[in-house]
């Protein structure tokens, strides 16, 4: 159960709440709402890597680590207590930056909002609006990707299904529009934004609906390769293996 | 060369995906099949005959996939078919066997080396795991050996962490170690004293997506020695190279001798039997396994067995085999040369796999394939291919001419390579 909430906390921090700086660069409402303040967040959680979400002038950058400075610190007691706060049962305790309360209470929250309203989307308006299913698949798909490093790292399972995937880059890319790149070294894991010239095994979906539908759980893997509607190429073991963490990632999400 | 179109082929799989998941699920399914591109690949055979299949669209392909290994004699083989259908008219599925089982099994117990007993079954996965109750029934004990790429059917144990709907207590009993290091093996051995009931492994390394690697000298005899000494059933996984390195079994091909081996693809030349060989020793521990199907006796596959046995060791299949499996290997990569490519065959000539130097990602491997492919050579990109008896000089001659035009055409999209 520790190693449960473990894992859960790293995917909460490093892959869901990271993708505020994905979320502000797509929605315009959370942009506005951000507006012209400036407040950098730190998440301080025992066990797993920190994480800065820095918000300033309509935008938001996420940092790994204590690279980046912050003017507010939130601290939790332990992986259990952040998963709880995502889920709304518990409050974070803020050990600096006392001012910005209001930004935390009212922004912020504002923000988590809309960035559950895309990975969690109603599907009558995703059949209904095209550019709100590219935005939610775009964001789903930073959620997942930056989800499966987490796995790789703090995930038993994982571990070792991570230390058997070749050295090298995966490319996961939708179109000529989008792309992200999975970069494996010796069982350690990272994600990047855009498409690799270097990959040694690639996954390529045609379209942002095959992409939503895979990883939405509408579509399977198998049929949408026979069908053409997803192409891979190169070193396949890299790729079923990365499957494989990607299919551990519901676990921890759903 | 004309290149090869599948409408039909596409149309059926888009109707299959309604009602199978995947449409064509498993290994020769496109996904699992590496169908790299998929639109390169046919998706459904209407007829094959000796060496070749003919997809929906008409297509005909010189077919070295070989079904993934049962089409041994040739596709339709008139001998085979027609010992099945004289059984068919008489039984095949019923209530208690007939006699001719027990002629498959002197049959198997005159022909494979090692085999003082036989008992049948359907799928190589169906011996492979009898073969591992009987370890676990002889010796009491839990734990089993395997090595890095060897595939033993689907069953959990046989799988890896991270398949889906295995879990950790499926396989915490089986131990995975790399093939060829006795060292390791030693360690192995040491670590578990007294709980390693069994060691299961392919006569060779011939996983797939790499390069195969046959046993190093002196492997097998120190496995084989090891085993006896602390009382470790050694289980051969012959399902893929049974009866194509030799009739006797592949641990005679290499000297040695396993407690258990497991046969199926070739065993009938496509109908659907498998087969579990065994020492005398082991006759009371698989005696006590319960193990059984519904179809596991039935009658026809019996009677096709027999007759492919026969044919085997009345024409020496393996030397066959081998024969045209080194004019294949040495033909291609004669033309491979020639376009400045090093295309590299590993593992036994009469079931290689094909690999390219410089090419650590395997996309020339794939576009390669996949011109071979529209050209109606029918190769794999990610697994071993087979040779069969049906091949012909002409075969080979058609398939160099392929191999040729599709150096040609990986040579224009990659010049600097």
């Amino acid at each position: 159960m520790v190693m449960y909430e473990t894992v859960k906390a790293s995917i909460n921090l490093h892959a869901i709440l990271r993708n505020m700086e994905d979320l502000c660069q797509l929605d315009d409402a959370s942009a506005e709402a951000i507006g012209d303040r400036h407040v950098a967040i730190r998440f301080s959680v025992p066990g797993i890597d920190r994480l800065v979400l820095a918000f300033q002038d309509r935008s938001c950058q996420a940092a790994r680590g204590d690279g980046m400075t912050h003017n507010m610190n939130l601290r939790f007691s332990s992986p259990e207590h952040l998963n709880l706060m995502v889920e709304g049962e518990k409050n974070p305790l803020p050990t600096k930056g006392f001012r910005y309360i209001t930004f935390l209470k009212d922004t912020f929250t504002f923000l988590a909002g809309q960035l559950e309203s895309y990975l969690k989307p109603d599907r009558e308006r995703i059949a209904d609006d095209f550019d709100f299913l590219k935005k939610s698949t775009i964001l789903t798909a930073y959620a997942a990707l930056y989800a499966v490093p987490e796995i790789a790292r703090y995930d038993e399972m994982g571990q070792k299904v991570a230390r058997k995937i070749e050295d090298g880059i995966i490319n996961i890319t939708v179109g000529e529009e989008f792309g992200l790149h999975l970069i494996a070294e010796k069982g350690r894991l990272h994600t990047a934004k855009g498409r690799s010239t270097k990959a040694r095994a690639e996954m390529m979906f045609d379209s942002f609906e095959t992409a939503f539908g895979l990883l939405n759980g509408d579509l399977d893997s198998y049929t949408c390769i026979g069908m053409g509607y997803l192409a891979v190429r190169g070193r396949i073991p890299m790729i079923d293996n990365f499957n494989r963490l990607l299919g551990m990632v519901p676990r921890y999400l759903s | 060369m004309q290149r090869n179109q599948y409408p039909k082929s596409r149309e059926l799989f888009e109707r299959a995906v309604k009602v199978i998941p995947a449409g064509i699920p498993g290994h020769l399914g496109p996904a699992n099949g590496c169908f790299i591109p998929v639109s390169a690949y046919p998706f459904f055979c209407e007829r094959a005959k000796g060496a070749y299949f003919w997809d929906v669209d008409g297509n005909r392909f010189i077919d070295y996939m070989c079904a993934y290994g049962p089409n041994i004699l040739g596709y339709n083989h008139p001998e085979v078919d027609a010992a099945a259908r004289a059984q068919l008219a008489k039984a095949n599925c019923t209530t208690v066997p007939a006699p001719l089982m027990i002629e498959l099994a002197e049959l198997l117990v005159d022909t494979v080396d090692g085999a003082d007993w036989a008992m049948f079954a359907k799928n190589g996965g169906d011996v492979t795991n009898l073969a591992m109750l009987t370890a676990r029934a002889a010796t009491g004990r839990k734990k089993i050996i395997k090595f890095v790429g060897g595939y033993h059917g689907v069953l959990p144990w046989m799988l890896d962490v991270g398949y889906p709907g295995v879990l950790y207590e499926d396989i915490e009993n089986i131990i995975t170690i790399p093939f060829n290091n006795l060292e390791i093996f030693k360690h192995v051995l040491a670590d578990h004293h007294g709980n390693i009931a069994g060691v299961i492994s392919t006569p060779y390394d011939h996983q797939a997506m790499n390069e195969n690697h046959l046993p190093a000298d002196g492997f097998w005899s120190e496995v084989r020695q090891l085993c006896t000494a602390n009382g470790i059933v050694l289980i051969l996984d012959d399902v893929r190279c049974g009866f194509r390195l030799d009739v006797r079994g592949s641990d005679y091909h290499y000297g040695f001798k396993a407690d258990l081996i497991c046969f199926c693809k070739a065993l009938a030349n496509g109908y659907n039997i498998s087969a579990l060989c065994g020492d005398e020793a082991l006759r009371p521990a698989i005696s006590s396994v319960f193990a059984t199907g519904s179809y596991w006796l039935s009658a026809v596959p019996i009677a096709a067995a027999i007759r492919c046995i026969e044919i085997l060791r009345e024409i020496d299949a393996p030397k066959v085999m081998k024969k045209i499996g080194d004019l294949f290997a040495d033909g291609l990569i004669k033309v491979a040369d020639e376009h400045g490519f090093e295309l590299r065959v590993t593992g036994e000539r009469a079931m290689p796999i094909l690999t390219f130097g410089r090419d650590d990602s395997n996309l020339l491997l794939q576009e390669w394939v996949a011109e071979m492919m529209m050209r109606g050579i029918f190769l794999a990109n990610h697994h071993n291919i087979f040779m069969n008896c049906a091949i012909s000089e002409e075969d080979l001659e058609q398939t160099f001419t392929a191999a040729h035009e599709s150096f040609e055409a990986v040579r224009k999209n990659h010049p600097d390579i």
